[in-house]
């Protein structure tokens, strides 16, 4: 059966990027250090719900997710098949989904989005185990 | 008792990266705004001491269960050295809230979070 998924992981697994990326000491540690840094910078902004933040807390996004593509180019097969890191992307589209509640549930959504956040953190932890 | 090679571990390394959400994540916020980079946010501080509890509890607990394993490792070294300079300039220097102070916990912190991450890098 054809698995959409699996031949971009495939694809990826065989572009000359994966390959200077994994056959680097430095790159794929000082990325990843960068993903921990944009955690440290911008978690506090998802946890004080502040409209205003808005902006500040797309710029962290938008950084968490340039170097998470990095990272997960850096070795796709192997965090295809990681069960730690199909929850994490199923985690992540979760929060997405609680941000496109209606405006009265936002509360909920909001409370919603922080729990799934926490399992975010586990299931990251989780890749580098398994 | 031994957290290496058990779930345990991973479970506290993952509590130690949500206190540090919300104490950097928080100090951060109050720097920027100190710098007027960010708006008014409100009261954090109690994100703030909560995460820094979070940290102390979780980061002594994988210490410990190591402990000569990390005093060896150069980045856990590196680590220590900032983060006792950036809990003294924390609850010092940082109380004037000034631009200069704001700027130097910014670059201390994150001094921090990257020789923290390098642990795992210069594990032996």
């Amino acid at each position: 059966m054809f698995n959409p998924i699996l031949e971009v992981a495939r694809w990826l697994q065989d572009t000359p990027l994966r390959l200077s990326l994994s056959q680097s000491t430095w790159t794929v540690p000082i990325i990843g250090a960068i993903h921990v840094l944009a955690i440290a910078w911008f978690g506090g902004a998802v946890l004080v719900r502040e409209a205003r933040l808005r902006r500040f807390r797309w710029i962290g996004l938008s950084m968490l997710l340039f170097t998470g593509l990095l990272l997960f180019w850096s070795q796709p097969l192997r965090l295809y098949y990681s069960q730690f890191f199909r929850a994490k992307v199923l985690l992540l589209v979760l929060i997405g989904l609680a941000g496109c509640l209606p405006s009265r549930f936002a509360r909920l959504g909001f409370l919603v989005s922080l729990v799934l956040w926490a399992g975010v953190i586990l299931a990251s932890r989780g890749i580098a185990y398994r | 008792m031994t957290l290496e090679n058990s779930w345990l571990f991973p479970i506290i390394e993952s509590i130690h990266v949500m206190g540090l959400a919300a104490f950097v994540g928080t100090i951060v916020l109050a720097d920027l705004y100190t710098l007027r980079a960010i708006p008014d946010v409100g009261p954090l501080t109690r994100w703030t001491h909560g995460g820094l509890a979070v940290m102390l509890a979780t980061g002594a607990a994988m210490f410990f269960s190591d402990a000569a394993r990390y005093l060896h490792n150069p980045a856990f070294q590196v680590k220590l050295a900032i983060l006792l300079v950036a809990l003294a300039a924390h609850f010092t220097l940082r109380r004037r809230g000034t631009r200069l102070t704001a700027i130097l916990s910014l670059i201390l912190w994150s001094s921090v979070v990257l020789a923290a991450r390098a642990i795992a890098d210069f594990d032996v």
